[in-house]
C-alpha cells in the first residue's frame, strides 16, 4: 500500500505559527510499502491529526490523501469499514477500549469480525508483552500502560498493509516500550506491512525508520 | 460476537422494554381475540342463514302522508331501480308488475256460499317464487288463472275469521279445489271471466301472484290505469348479512320486512363493535410501538459513543446494529407467540362457553389469526429495522 499526501493542511494548523514541515503543505509525500516512518513532532503539531486524515476520521483538512491512487475524500462508509478490517490498523492514542470488557474480550471484538489470530497467538502475544496475567481483567482498572498494550495487541489482530501508531508507548518503561516496538515489527515484517509510527521525542527503541519531523 | 452484543445490550432500559413489550403483547392479544371472534360470529350468522339458500327482500319504498295525499308516488323510478339493481349485495332483481284494469272474483257454485269481491294481482318472473308447481303456467287456451296467494292469508282466515265467524276451517287442498272465476273489466265495459285457481300459498311473497306472461297479457288487453312506477320490488341477496343492505334501504327512505335482514343488523352491531376493539388495540399496539421504537432509539444513543468507536475499529453500521435488530426480532416473536398462545387458550375457553349455549364456534384459530399477526409484526418490526439502520449509520458518518 503506498500512502500518498499532497498539499495536506489540517484546517486548525492554518492560522498557527508554523515552522519547517517534512510533512504538512508538501507538494508531495509518499509513504512507500512496506518501509516504517517515525513522526516525530512536539504537542500540538497534528501528529494524532496526521494519522486521523490517513485513517479517515477526520475531515476537516485541505489538500488530499491518496490510498493506492484513490482519493480517500471519496470513499464510501462500506470502503472504509473494508480497509479497516483488511488494510489498515490504528493504535489510537485514547485507545478506544471498551472500559466494561475485560482485556481479553477487547482484543476477541476486533479478531471476531477479523478472524485473522487464533485464540493462542494472542496469548502468546499477552505473553511477550508481560499482560498475560490481566487479560480476565476488566480493562477500565488496568493501568494506562498495560491497556496501551491490550490495544497494541488488539491492533495485531487483523490483516493490514499499513499500521498507524499514534504515540503507542508513552506510558510504558524502557523494557516494555521495546517489547512492544519489537512485536509490531516483526508483525509489519510478517504482513509485509508499513508503519507510521509518531512520538513526541525519538526513542531509543525506535530504530531503523526514516524519520520525519511535523 | 459476544462482546459486541454485551456492549451495545448493556445500555438497554429494560423497564421501557418491558413496558413496550407488555403494551404490544395486550394489543395483540385484544386484536387477534376481536378478529378471531368477528369471523366466527360471521361463520354462525350465515351459518343461521344457510349460506345456499339466499335470502329474497321485497324492498317497497316507505308510505308517507305525502303518498297518501297523492302529492307523491310511492313507485320506484326506472333511475332508482337501476341503482339498486348497480349495488353489490343485489345479485338479482326484479319489479312488480300490478294489474292496470279492475279485476273482481266472484263464485258461482252452489256449494260454497257465493262472494264476490274486488282484487289485485301482481307479477314477477318465477324465478322469484318458492312455489314450484305444474299448474303455474299461463295457458291462453285453457284459460285458467294459476294464483298463488300467501300462506297468510289462509292463516288469517282459518284461524282468526273463520272460527270467530263460525265458518268452516279450509285445508289447503280443499283451496285449491275451489272454483271461482275472475273477471278482467275493460275501460268501455267490456269484459272477460276466467276461470281462477289456487295453486300455491308463499311464505316468502306477501302478494296475490299471478303468472307473468298472463299479467302482461291481461294489461296489453283491458289495462287502462295510467302507467305507474312499479311499487314493490324483489331482489335476491347471496349474503343477506351484509350490512350495505339495511343501510341501502334505510339511506334511501325503503322499507323492508326487517326480520329477513336481522342477520345484516346484527352484523352492523357486531362490526360497530369489533371496529371499536379494533380502534383501541390498534392504538394500543401503536403506542406499544412507539415506546419499542422510542427505547431503541433511546438505547442506541446512550451507546453513541461506543457505536462510534466500534467504527473506528472497523465495524460497519450494519454490523453495529444487528445486536439491535437481533433483540429487536427477538422481543417480536416471543411477542407474537405469547400473544398466540394467548388468543388461542382465549378462544378455547370461549368455545367451550359457547357449545353450552349450543353455539358451534371455532375452538382453534383461523387462519386470518396467523395471517394478520405475521403482518404486524412484520410490519412493527421492518419499520423499527429501517429505524436502528438510519440512526447507526448516522453515528457511524
Amino acid at each position: 500500500m503506498t500512502i500518498r499526501l499532497e498539499y495536506l493542511i489540517p484546517l486548525p494548523l492554518l492560522d498557527q505559527q508554523r515552522g519547517e514541515s517534512e510533512v504538512w503543505e508538501t507538494s508531495r509525500l509518499n509513504f512507500e510499502p512496506g518501509l516504517s516512518y517515525l513522526v516525530e513532532a512536539a504537542s500540538g503539531r497534528g501528529k494524532t491529526s496526521l494519522l486521523s486524515i490517513i485513517y479517515g476520521l477526520r475531515k476537516d483538512y485541505r489538500g488530499k490523501v491518496f490510498i493506492d491512487e484513490s482519493d480517500i475524500s471519496t470513499l464510501g462508509e462500506k470502503e472504509w469499514s473494508v480497509l479497516r478490517k483488511t488494510r489498515l490498523s490504528f493504535i489510537f492514542q485514547g485507545l478506544e477500549l471498551f472500559d466494561e470488557l475485560t482485556a481479553m474480550e477487547n482484543i476477541r471484538l476486533k479478531n471476531s469480525i477479523t478472524r485473522h489470530k487464533s485464540e493462542k497467538e494472542i496469548q502468546e502475544m499477552a505473553g511477550r508483552l508481560d499482560i498475560d496475567d490481566f487479560l480476565q481483567r476488566k480493562t477500565g482498572i488496568l493501568s494506562f500502560g498495560q491497556q496501551q498494550r491490550v490495544a497494541i495487541i488488539r491492533a495485531m489482530c487483523q490483516p493490514f498493509d499499513y499500521l498507524l501508531a499514534d504515540e503507542c508507548f508513552s506510558h510504558m518503561d524502557h523494557k516494555n516500550g521495546k517489547l512492544a516496538y519489537d512485536l509490531i515489527s516483526e508483525e509489519c515484517k510478517a504482513q509485509d506491512a508499513g508503519l507510521i509510527l509518531s512520538s513526541l521525542n525519538s526513542s531509543e527503541e525506535i530504530t531503523s525508520s526514516k524519520k520525519l519531523i511535523l | 460476537m459476544k462482546g459486541l452484543y454485551s456492549i451495545l445490550w448493556s445500555d438497554n432500559s429494560r423497564a421501557h422494554l418491558l413496558g413496550a413489550f407488555l403494551g404490544t403483547l395486550a394489543g395483540l392479544v385484544l386484536l387477534l381475540s376481536g378478529i378471531q371472534f368477528y369471523t366466527d360470529i360471521k361463520l354462525v350468522l350465515s351459518d343461521n342463514q344457510d349460506l345456499l339458500d339466499p335470502e329474497y327482500i321485497v324492498v317497497n319504498k316507505k308510505i308517507n302522508i305525502g303518498q297518501t295525499l297523492g302529492f307523491s308516488g310511492s313507485g320506484f323510478s326506472p333511475e332508482e331501480i337501476t341503482a339498486l339493481r348497480q349495488q353489490p349485495f343485489a345479485d338479482k332483481l326484479a319489479p312488480f308488475i300490478s294489474n292496470a284494469f279492475p279485476i273482481q272474483a266472484f263464485t258461482e257454485s252452489d256449494k260454497v256460499p257465493n262472494f264476490s269481491t274486488e282484487l289485485f294481482f301482481e307479477a314477477i318472473p318465477d324465478e322469484y317464487i318458492d312455489i314450484k308447481s305444474d299448474e303455474w303456467q299461463w295457458d291462453p287456451e285453457e284459460g285458467i288463472i294459476p294464483i298463488i296467494i300467501p300462506q297468510d292469508f289462509l292463516n288469517l282466515y282459518n284461524f282468526g275469521f273463520a272460527q270467530s265467524q263460525g265458518l268452516p276451517q279450509i285445508p289447503k287442498g280443499v283451496v285449491s279445489v275451489l272454483n271461482f272465476r275472475i273477471r278482467l273489466n275493460g275501460s268501455s265495459g267490456n269484459y272477460q271471466d276466467l276461470p281462477g285457481r289456487i295453486v300455491g300459498f308463499s311464505n316468502r311473497i306477501h302478494s296475490i301472484l299471478v303468472p307473468q306472461d298472463f299479467l302482461t297479457w291481461a294489461n296489453d288487453t283491458y289495462g287502462y290505469f295510467e302507467k305507474v312506477d312499479p311499487s314493490r320490488v324483489i331482489l335476491v341477496s347471496k349474503d343477506p348479512t351484509d350490512p350495505a343492505i339495511i343501510k341501502y334501504i334505510e339511506d334511501n327512505g325503503y322499507d323492508t320486512i326487517r326480520e329477513k335482514l336481522k342477520g345484516s343488523r346484527l352484523n352492523i352491531i357486531l362490526k360497530f363493535i369489533i371496529s371499536f376493539l379494533v380502534l383501541i388495540a390498534g392504538i394500543i399496539i401503536l403506542l406499544a410501538f412507539l415506546v419499542f421504537f422510542l427505547s431503541l432509539q433511546l438505547m442506541i444513543s446512550r451507546s453513541s459513543q461506543k457505536i462510534k468507536r466500534l467504527h473506528k475499529l472497523g465495524f460497519h453500521y450494519r454490523e453495529i446494529s444487528r445486536p439491535y435488530i437481533f433483540l429487536l426480532l427477538i422481543l417480536m416473536i416471543a411477542v407474537t407467540s405469547i400473544a398466540l398462545l394467548i388468543t388461542g387458550l382465549f378462544t378455547r375457553q370461549m368455545a367451550a362457553m359457547a357449545e353450552q349455549w349450543n353455539m358451534a364456534i371455532s375452538s382453534s384459530l383461523h387462519g386470518i389469526i396467523f395471517g394478520t399477526a405475521l403482518a404486524l409484526i412484520t410490519l412493527i418490526s421492518l419499520s423499527n429495522v429501517i429505524a436502528i439502520l438510519i440512526s447507526t449509520k448516522k453515528l457511524c458518518k
